[in-house]
């Protein structure tokens, strides 16, 4: 074998016998240039079959079948409740993100004087063009996902969609609302006001009594025994950096499967 | 290779275009017949859902469709945009209409009249005051297993692992309350539950007295467990009437 190059598939030659449209020799330029580089055409099965597996064609629902969809039509709105807390998730990510550019976590200290935190919201709320609206968007978000979350689960219990083959989505949305609950408490501690800081003291006796893991926990998520600064940088830390990912991924986990699985209607 | 181009040219089958290099060489679908233990089972099991898989799809309900429903584009799409424009609506509404107060600084010094968490964890916060369940063992000399605050923990642990195994309790195709009237009073229950022992955990705020407070919580979802298992029950018979009806007209008994 000679270490010469010998290039026995012509594409530029290929290319100029055939009568191609501007676009459709600029497409295929950089597809050529791709493959080159990345081999392209040896993912190109598992880019078909993913195409055809996400347009799969699904058994019919058994309200189709029965034509029983004028009875259910009344249902509906209870089955968009798990994308209305996605939606607010959204809002909250992106009203959260805004409120992050103004906001900072140091907590001086707890004896009645407005610490940094504290100044920072009371910035946004009194200075910032809009800040009030802002904060009160994330607020209202927070809690509209809550809620929509609570009446999602509820909505499956009730009509049994948690069965059979969907038993490990409901373990995995047991995880999310728990997750939901506790990016509420971290956001809540935030603002580190009087409410914060006692909300706070109640997490960290929550955690004290726990057995035998007790102090190592409250030492890991609240930083200490007393609420301090650490207490502060670790909800913050919490709340802006481990739980966003997290909930993201699981999010993103979850709706996959109900993508996979499909709705589950009632029958 | 270009040369012996025939049409009963073969690849290994699996349709890569991957072609073993000699006759020495296993093909892939070779090696994994020839592979052991878990990955010979995993090999084998693949082949069983595929089977399974072509077997299902040649079933008379996979109903094999041009048009699978409403098209995606623009149908779908405008439907989701209108629904979801509708709800960030709602939301900046709200927002715009119930801004939220700041309360003062922290104050370690100054225990406030009303410690409350937000409100979706009112319910965690009422496990946190079941003390006077907490059992005196006799065993023990008349002490407690554990400190009331951990027995309070414990009861959120238990409550969320109650939830989390129901799907493992509950099986079988039943679907709506009506097919499963004892489930659903297990979750009419938990709801009127977690309302209860929400107005438990701001009990100094209740105009009730808290031992009757107490006793409420938990008798009040019991009550209406039983009386959903009733009304279901009696609404079952009729249900089940028209189900039938409906099924057996479909298809006819031979």
């Amino acid at each position: 074998m000679s270490l010469e190059r010998k290039d026995e598939h012509d594409h530029k030659g290929w290319m100029e016998s055939r009568e191609l449209t501007p676009v459709e020799s600029v497409y295929l330029t950089v597809l050529i240039w791709l493959d080159r580089r990345l081999r392209v055409v040896d993912y190109l099965e598992i880019l078909e079959d993913l195409y055809y597996k996400v347009n799969m064609q699904m058994p019919k629902s058994h309200t189709e079948q029965y034509n029983l969809d004028n009875k259910f039509w009344y249902w509906y709105p209870l089955y968009a409740l798990g994308s209305f807390s996605t939606v607010a998730y959204i809002v909250a990510a992106i009203s959260g993100a805004l409120l992050g550019f103004y906001y900072a976590p140091a907590a001086a200290a707890a004896d009645g004087s407005p610490t940094v935190a504290y100044d920072s919201v009371m910035l946004i709320m009194g200075q910032l063009n809009l800040g009030y609206f802002l904060r009160s968007v994330h607020r209202w978000a927070a809690q509209i996902m809550v809620a929509a979350v609570f009446l999602h689960m509820l909505r499956v219990y009730f009509t049994g969609a948690y069965k059979e083959p969907r038993e490990l989505n409901w373990l995995i949305g047991i995880v999310l609302i728990s997750l939901t609950l506790v990016f509420g408490y971290t956001g809540y501690l935030l603002p580190w006001s009087q409410l914060s800081f006692w909300a706070g003291q109640i997490g960290v006796e929550m955690s004290l009594s726990i057995p035998l893991i007790g102090e190592w926990v409250a030492q890991l998520m609240f930083g200490g025994f007393t609420l301090s600064q650490a207490t502060l940088q670790r909800m913050y830390i919490l709340h802006v950096f481990f739980l966003p990912f997290i909930t993201t991924a699981i999010i993103a986990v979850h709706i996959g499967i109900v993508w996979m699985q499909g709705i589950a209607e009632p029958h | 290779m270009s040369d012996n181009d025939t049409d009963d040219v073969r690849t290994d089958g699996s349709g890569t275009g991957i072609v073993s290099p000699d006759d020495e060489t296993p093909a892939w679908s070779e090696r994994k017949e020839r592979t052991q233990g878990l990955s010979r089972l995993t090999y084998e099991y693949f082949e069983r859902a595929r089977r399974e898989d072509q077997d299902l799809r040649q079933q008379s309900d996979y109903v094999e469709r041009d048009v699978l429903a409403f098209p995606a584009w623009p149908h779908e799409m405008m439907r989701n945009i209108a629904l979801t424009s509708f709800f960030v609506g709602m939301i900046l509404f709200v927002a715009a209409t119930l801004p939220p107060e700041m309360p003062n600084p922290a104050n370690s010094s100054v225990t406030p009249a009303i410690i409350l968490p937000d409100w979706y964890l009112y319910w965690s916060f009422g496990l946190l005051k079941l003390g006077p369940l907490n059992p005196d063992l006799s065993i023990l000399g008349g002490s407690k297993l554990m400190a009331d605050r951990t027995y309070g923990v414990l009861a959120n642990v238990v409550v969320v692992g109650f939830v989390a195994i129901v799907p493992f309790l509950n099986k079988g195709s039943a679907r709506r309350p009506v097919e499963q009237p004892f489930w659903a009073a297990v979750g009419m229950s938990g709801v009127i539950f977690s309302l209860t022992i929400a107005a438990l955990s701001i009990k100094n705020l209740a105009p009730i007295a808290p031992h009757l407070l107490f006793d409420l919580t938990f008798l009040v979802p019991i009550i209406s467990a039983t009386i959903t298992y009733a009304v279901l029950k009696t609404m079952r018979e009729g249900y089940m009437f028209d189900l039938n009806r409906r099924y057996y007209r479909l298809r006819p008994p031979k």
